[in-house]
C-alpha cells in the first residue's frame, strides 16, 4: 500500500466518532428548530437539511485537512450565506490554504495532458463528483478522491445505522 | 584577495619579505583608515620581532601580521617594534585586511600554533603562509554564518599548516569565485573537512563547500564530462544529513561527516535549484554542483538508484517539482551513470529521479515519467478501495468504476438522509444524552444484538404509544433484533446496563418503570421481545 496514505488523518475511530458527534447534534437541532412536517414542501425542505447536515458534519469531521473537505464546506457556507439574510449560528471559519488555491491556477495547464492521459469525460466527470476537484491536478485529484472515498464509506454506514435506529424505534 | 594570493605564492617561494609586497600596492590607502581603527600600537607593532618569545626571525612583516593578528587577543604581547621595513604603506594595507578578516579566535590561534614554518618567513609563530592559511580560513569562516564561535578546534587546522603547498591552495580557495579547482588539493579537501566539521555547519554558502569538496574533481565550468566521472563514483546513500539538507533548501550544508565523504551534493544542488527556478538552466547549476563532486563524497544521487526505491519517496517531497526537474536535470547530464545500481537510499525529502536506460532523459520525459508512475500509484490505490475494481485493468475502465462507486456512495447518502428526515424524531432527549457521553458507544451499540433493546426504548418518545405487535414485527424482521430471551423485566435493565453509561441507564429505568406500568400485560405475553418493554415512554 502506498504509505502516503497511512497518515493518521484517517483513523477511522476518530473521524467516525467526530462525524457522528456532528451530525446528531446537527440532527437534534433540525428537529428543535421545525416540527415535523406534514407537507410535502417542508419535507424536501427537512430532507434538504439532513442531507445538509450529513455532508457539513462529515466535512467538518475531515476538517481543513483536505481540498475536498474545504471545498465543501466553503460551498455549504455560501449557500447558506446566499439563502438566508442571517448567518448560521455556528458557521465555522474555513481557513482557504492559499497554497493549494495557487497549485490549483498552477495545475490548471496540466489539465490538458490529464485529459489525454484518462479520457476527457472520466476525468471531467470525477471533478465534478469530489468537491474541490475542479483545480487539481490529476494526481492530487485522484488522491482526493481516494480519501472522499472513504470518508463516504464513513458517512454512509453512521447514516445507515442513524436511521436504521430511529426507523426501528418509529415503528 | 588576489594581493593576498600573491604574497602567499611568493611567500612559499622567496625568502624575500619586502619583495613580496610591492605587487600589493593597489588599494592600499584606502585601507590604512582601517589600520587606524587597530589599535594605536599597530603601526608600531609593525616591525617588531620579538613579539613573541620564540620569534627569532627579523620578518617584519610576519611579526607584523601575527601581531595585528593577536593584538586583539593577547595584549599581553609586547608591540613588536619596527625593524627595516620595506613598504610601509603596503603593509599597513595589508594588516588592515587581516585585522578586518581575522577573529579572535584564530588570533588565539595563530598564537598557539608554532608548527613549523614551512615558507621562507621562519617565525616558528606564524609564517606568512600561516598566517595567510589562517586568514583563508577565517575568511571562509567568516563566510559562514554559523561559525560565530571562531575555530573551536585549533589542532585540526595543525595538519593544514604542515602541507607545503598549502599557502598556494589556500590562495587558490580565497578566490571564491573560481571553480577550477586543480586535482591536488584534494588533500586540502580532506583538511578542510576535519575544520569543518567541528563547527557543525549548518548554513555555509556554495562557495566554502565548493572548495571543501571541488578538489576532487578537476572542474571546470564547463566539465559537465568531468561531473560526469566524478559523479560515477559517487556512492549512494543518502545520509540523515539530508533530511537536514532538505529542510535548509537555502543554502546547502556541510555534513559533518564531510571527511568521510558525505557532502551532500544535492543539498546544494537544490538549493541552487531552488534559488535558481529555471530549468533550463542546468548548466549553471551543473557547475557549482559538479564542483562540490568529490570522489570520495557521497553524493546523495539524483543518479542513483532505480525508481521503484524512489517512489517510496515520491509522497514524501511538498516540492516534488522542483527538485524533480532538478534531478533530471542532473539526470540528463550524467546519463552515463545509470549504469550504476545502487543500495536503496532511505526515504528523502524529494524525488530523486533517474533516467532508465534507453530511455528518454530530457527533462521533460523525465518529468512526465514521474508524473504518469504517481498517477498509477494512486489509481492502485483505489482500486484497492473500490470494491470489485480488482480486475479491472487500464485507466480509463478504472477511472470509470471509480466514477460509479462516488456517485452511488453520494446517492446512497442522500437518499439515506431522506429517510432519516422522514423518520419522526424521537430522540432529542435520548441523543443529548448520548452525546454527553461517550459518542462512539452509540454506534456501535446499535451493533450488539443487546443494545439494540435499549435504543428503541431511547427513541421512543412520550406522546405514542406503541403496541407491541408492530414492534414486534419490526424486531422480527430485523435480524438484528433477535434478542435473548430476557426472563424477567429485571433483568432488562441489568443488561442494559451494560452497554451503556450509567447515567443512561437511570434514564432507562424510569422508562422501564413507566412501561411496566403501562404495558403489563405485553411484558408478559411477550416474552421473547423484551424490547417492547424497552420501549419506554421517556
Amino acid at each position: 500500500m502506498n504509505p502516503h496514505h497511512h497518515s493518521s488523518y484517517l483513523n477511522p475511530n476518530s473521524l467516525k466518532s467526530r462525524f457522528t458527534k456532528n451530525f446528531l447534534r446537527s440532527l437534534i437541532k433540525i428537529n428543535k428548530q421545525t416540527p415535523f412536517p406534514c407537507r410535502p414542501t417542508e419535507m424536501f425542505q427537512r430532507c434538504h437539511k439532513v442531507k445538509t447536515a450529513a455532508d457539513k458534519s462529515l466535512a467538518c469531521a475531515v476538517g481543513s485537512r483536505r481540498v475536498w473537505s474545504r471545498a465543501m464546506l466553503c460551498k455549504i457556507r455560501n449557500r447558506a450565506l446566499r439563502r438566508g439574510p442571517q448567518k448560521p449560528p455556528s458557521v465555522r471559519r474555513i481557513i482557504i490554504n492559499n497554497r493549494t488555491m495557487k497549485k490549483g491556477f498552477n495545475c490548471l495547464k496540466e489539465k490538458m495532458n490529464d485529459d489525454q492521459e484518462a479520457g476527457i469525460d472520466q476525468t471531467s466527470k470525477l471533478r465534478k463528483l469530489v468537491p474541490g476537484g475542479e483545480a487539481m491536478d490529476l494526481c492530487n485529484l485522484l488522491d482526493e478522491a481516494a480519501h472522499y472515498i472513504k470518508c463516504l464509506n464513513t458517512q454512509v454506514q453512521e447514516i445507515h445505522d442513524a436511521e436504521r435506529i430511529e426507523s426501528l424505534g418509529k415503528d | 584577495m588576489e594581493k593576498e594570493k600573491l604574497f602567499l605564492n611568493e611567500g612559499a617561494n622567496s625568502t624575500a619579505a619586502v619583495p613580496i609586497w610591492n605587487p600589493c600596492s593597489f588599494g592600499m590607502e584606502m585601507q590604512s583608515n582601517k589600520l587606524n581603527c587597530c589599535s594605536d600600537q599597530l603601526p608600531n607593532c609593525f616591525f617588531n620581532p620579538n613579539w613573541d618569545s620564540s620569534m627569532d626571525q627579523s620578518d617584519p612583516f610576519a611579526s607584523a601580521l601575527s601581531s595585528i593578528v593577536s593584538s586583539p587577543v593577547t595584549t599581553s604581547n609586547a608591540i613588536p617594534s619596527s625593524g627595516g621595513v620595506g613598504d610601509p604603506v603596503m603593509i599597513r594595507e595589508l594588516i588592515g585586511r587581516l585585522g578586518n578578516i581575522c577573529n579572535s579566535g584564530e588570533t588565539s590561534y595563530i598564537n598557539n600554533n608554532s608548527s613549523t614554518n614551512t615558507s621562507c618567513y621562519s617565525t616558528p609563530l606564524n609564517s606568512p603562509p600561516k598566517l595567510n592559511i589562517s586568514i583563508m580560513d577565517s575568511q571562509i569562516m567568516g563566510n559562514l554564518p554559523i561559525l560565530g564561535n571562531g575555530i573551536p578546534d585549533h589542532p585540526s587546522l595543525a595538519p593544514f599548516l604542515a602541507d607545503p603547498g598549502f599557502a598556494e591552495r589556500a590562495a587558490r580557495y580565497s578566490c571564491f569565485g573560481s571553480r577550477n579547482l586543480a586535482s591536488n588539493e584534494s588533500e586540502l579537501s580532506h583538511r578542510l573537512m576535519p575544520r569543518l566539521e567541528p563547527g557543525k555547519l549548518q548554513r555555509v554558502s556554495s562557495n566554502p563547500s565548493e572548495k571543501a569538496t571541488g578538489p576532487q574533481a578537476n572542474v571546470n565550468v564547463d566539465g559537465n564530462s568531468n561531473s560526469d566521472k566524478k559523479f560515477s563514483r559517487l556512492s549512494r546513500s543518502s545520509t540523515p544529513e539530508n533530511a537536514e539538507f532538505g529542510d535548509s533548501r537555502d543554502e546547502s550544508s556541510v555534513s559533518e561527516q564531510i571527511p568521510g565523504g558525505k557532502l551532500s551534493m544535492k543539498g546544494l544542488n537544490d538549493s541552487n535549484s531552488r534559488k535558481r527556478k529555471a530549468i533550463t538552466k542546468g548548466k549553471a547549476k551543473e557547475t557549482p554542483s559538479s564542483s562540490l563532486s568529490a570522489s570520495d563524497s557521497k553524493v546523495v544521487a539524483e543518479m542513483d538508484e532505480s525508481k521503484a526505491k524512489r517512489s517510496k519517496s515520491k509522497e514524501i517531497n511538498g516540492d516534488e517539482k522542483d527538485s524533480t526537474k532538478v534531478n533530471e536535470e542532473e539526470n540528463s547530464n550524467q546519463k552515463q551513470n545509470k549504469d550504476n545500481s545502487k543500495p536503496p537510499e532511505p526515504l528523502k525529502d524529494y524525488i530523486h529521479v533517474r533516467a532508465r536506460r534507453g530511455q528518454a532523459t530530457d527533462s521533460h520525459s523525465l518529468a512526465e515519467r514521474v508524473r504518469r508512475e504517481k498517477i498509477s500509484e494512486r489509481m492502485k490505490f483505489l482500486q484497492d478501495l473500490v470494491p470489485g475494481c480488482n480486475k479491472v485493468t487500464g485507466k480509463a475502465v478504472m477511472l470509470d468504476e471509480i466514477i460509479n462507486y462516488v456517485q452511488s456512495l453520494q446517492r446512497q447518502v442522500e437518499f439515506l438522509s431522506m429517510k432519516l428526515a422522514t423518520v419522526n424524531p424521537r430522540m432529542d432527549i435520548s441523543m443529548e444524552a448520548l452525546l454527553s457521553k461517550d459518542p462512539l458507544s452509540f454506534p456501535y451499540g446499535y451493533r450488539s444484538q443487546q443494545g439494540i433493546a435499549l435504543p428503541n426504548g431511547m427513541f421512543s418518545n412520550g406522546e405514542t404509544q406503541f403496541s407491541t405487535n408492530p414492534l414486534n414485527a419490526v424486531l422480527k424482521r430485523n435480524q438484528c433484533m433477535q434478542l435473548p430471551a430476557l426472563d424477567g423485566f429485571g433483568d432488562a435493565p441489568r443488561q442494559v446496563s451494560t452497554f451503556w453509561e450509567d447515567d443512561l441507564q437511570s434514564v432507562v429505568q424510569m422508562g422501564f418503570g413507566q412501561n411496566q406500568l403501562q404495558q403489563p400485560q405485553a411484558f408478559h405475553a411477550d416474552s421473547n421481545m423484551p424490547g417492547a418493554q424497552m420501549k419506554v415512554e421517556l
